[in-house]
């Protein structure tokens, strides 16, 4: 323990404190401490996303672990008030970047234009005759969810995850990603729809979606 | 190219279906999200299409959910002895 101010009745002005760079005037126990209560909840949530980035447990622990160690060399930096969870995922995402950046040799792939037209819901009504239910929807299961949105481009996958699994807001997952706004809502609109193509792919090899076929 | 015009498929409709995206992600002003809300209020079908869509993001959270490894835990905290901050 160090000569720690009380940071709580510090905080006479508020607007300051949340505005000041976090806990630079914090001892170690006590940024340690801060850092286990405050990062470690998200530990779980973390280790899903770079499941999602890396597609490989042992290289997600990799990343998670190397992530956190980052976060908390520059846990002095948050800013106190701010969102914590979209700093940590800024965090994972610019590691991830740097760690795998030789493995990403390969050009940015993306999506076919033609995706922009399909629409899952359009399709299987097309060809079942009626609207889908919701209920083909709990069909699916995890595995062939985390296969589908395995086989999205990276950025894609990225934006529908960031968005769908941890809700986090455009504005947001632009800070995250480092990207405009605009490219967040395109990666997001088509990743969805060919996320839904992919399952629909699914259904119609389990011959779930049967009908009139003809069109 | 819409597929899924339905044949009393209106304008409103159409609009909706442009801005569902949006709306579910709450990404829409105020206005027009009340504007969209009182059209999915009076338009079954397109509550339908509003409450399928929800029900794949529903699907993709559902499939996303895994546990960090009880040993990650662990190596992380030991880990954290080592840094030095400042």
């Amino acid at each position: 323990m160090s000569e720690m101010p009380n940071t709580s009745a510090a905080g006479a002005d508020p607007e300051a404190a949340a505005a000041s760079p976090v806990r630079r005037e914090l001892g170690d126990a006590e940024r340690r401490a801060r850092f286990e209560a405050e990062v470690l909840p998200h530990l779980d949530r973390l280790y899903s996303a770079a499941l999602r980035y890396t597609h490989d447990a042992t290289d997600a622990e990799d990343l998670v672990q190397e992530s956190v160690a980052k976060a908390y060399r520059s846990f002095h930096q948050y800013r106190e008030g701010t969102n914590l969870k979209a700093w940590l995922y800024r965090v994972l995402h610019t590691t991830y970047i740097s760690m795998y950046r030789k493995a990403q040799r390969r050009p940015q792939e993306s999506l076919q234009d033609e995706i922009d037209d399909y629409s899952f819901y359009d399709e299987v009504s097309r060809v079942t005759g009626t609207s889908p239910e919701r209920e083909v929807l709990d069909s699916f299961t995890a595995d062939e969810v985390k296969e589908a949105l395995a086989a999205l481009p990276d950025t894609f996958r990225q934006a529908v995850y960031l968005a769908d699994v941890e809700g986090f807001s455009y504005r947001e997952i632009a800070e995250i990603m480092d990207t405009p706004v605009g490219t967040v809502m395109s990666r997001l609109h088509r990743g969805r729809k060919s996320l839904q193509q992919a399952l629909h792919t699914y259904a119609s090899e389990r011959g779930l979606l049967t009908g009139p076929r003809e069109a | 190219m819409e597929t899924g015009d339905r044949p009393q498929c209106s304008d409103e409709c159409r609009e909706a279906l442009r801005r569902l995206g949006a709306l579910l992600d709450g990404e829409l002003g105020e206005v027009t999200q009340a504007k969209l809300e009182h059209h999915l209020a009076d338009c079954e079908p397109c509550t339908e299409r509003r409450d399928f869509e929800e029900g794949f993001r529903e699907l993709v959270r559902r499939g996303c959910t895994d546990e960090a490894p009880p040993d990650l835990r662990a190596r992380i905290l030991s880990q954290l002895d080592e840094i030095v901050t400042g």
